[in-house]
């Protein structure tokens, strides 16, 4: 792997996550404040923005590496955003959630190595 | 087992949990569904224009001349849609690593549709998923429990 593949893989990585996670915000504000309020707009135009710069990104991937090889890295994510999720949006992870998470990244991983 | 549960609840929880179509869990196999169709569609629309001679296409912008990619498209957004309405319901800890069921299911309808053969190696990422997955049902149940 090329240091060109490992930047885009990175940032691929980072704007899914950035991406789930304002998703997940812009649905608790749509609760909180209602549709339309500028706060849940902004986080959903701000999601929608990066996961389409993720999905181009997927794209150029896709066309120089086979799925299997993408997967680890998407299997990564998982951790990822259970992480953050917790640390930002303050959701409660338990002990169990942190292992069951653990395993299925594991899982992820173990399959496309084979 | 949620409607069972739902006609013992208060009036006050019913509004809180859409049933039948509506049923945050009934969409979340739909999105599944969605998600494996278009990674399939996605990876077939780019290896059907990969032309990884030019720089520029790191960006996957001439994937978007092969109307696999677009029929892709189509279905992340309806896709997009449902997650949305799940993340309404459900934390984002427990949907994420639950949506990755997709990584069991692809797996597994290649070697029962497509007769692809799955190593030992394979089957043992495949149970350790299943394991996790069942691990983090359990915060979701109990999370169905207090809605």
């Amino acid at each position: 792997m090329t240091w060109i593949a490992l930047i885009f893989i990175l940032v691929w990585l980072a704007t899914f996550v950035a991406g789930q996670l304002l998703f997940k915000k812009a649905m608790d504000l749509s609760s909180a404040v209602g549709f339309r309020s500028p706060r849940t707009i902004f986080a959903l135009s701000a999601g929608i923005l990066v996961m389409t710069i993720s999905f181009c990104l997927n794209l150029g991937l896709l066309q120089r590496f086979d799925l299997s090889y993408l997967y680890p890295f998407q299997g990564s994510s998982i951790i990822i955003i259970a992480v953050l999720a917790a640390i930002i949006l303050k959701e409660k992870l338990t002990p169990r959630l942190i292992v069951g998470t653990l395993l299925i990244a594991a899982g992820v991983v173990l399959v496309s190595m084979s | 087992m949620p409607v069972n549960r739902q006609s013992t609840a208060s009036a006050a929880r019913t509004l809180d949990r859409p049933t039948g179509f509506r049923n945050p869990w009934f969409q979340f196999v739909l999105n599944i569904i969605g998600v494996v169709i278009y990674e399939l569609l996605l990876k077939a629309g780019a290896s059907a224009t990969a032309d990884s001679a030019k720089t520029w296409s790191w960006i996957g912008i001439n994937a978007l001349t092969s109307p696999l990619t677009w029929l892709a498209i189509v279905v992340i957004i309806v896709d997009l849609v449902i997650w949305l309405y799940i993340l309404r319901y459900i934390p984002l800890s427990i949907a994420f690593p639950l949506s990755r069921t997709v990584d069991v299911l692809v797996p597994i309808s290649c070697w029962l549709i497509l007769r692809e053969t799955i190593s030992p190696l394979r089957w043992a990422g495949i149970a350790l998923v299943i394991v996790g997955l069942i691990i983090v049902a359990k915060p979701a149940a109990e999370l169905e429990e207090r809605l």
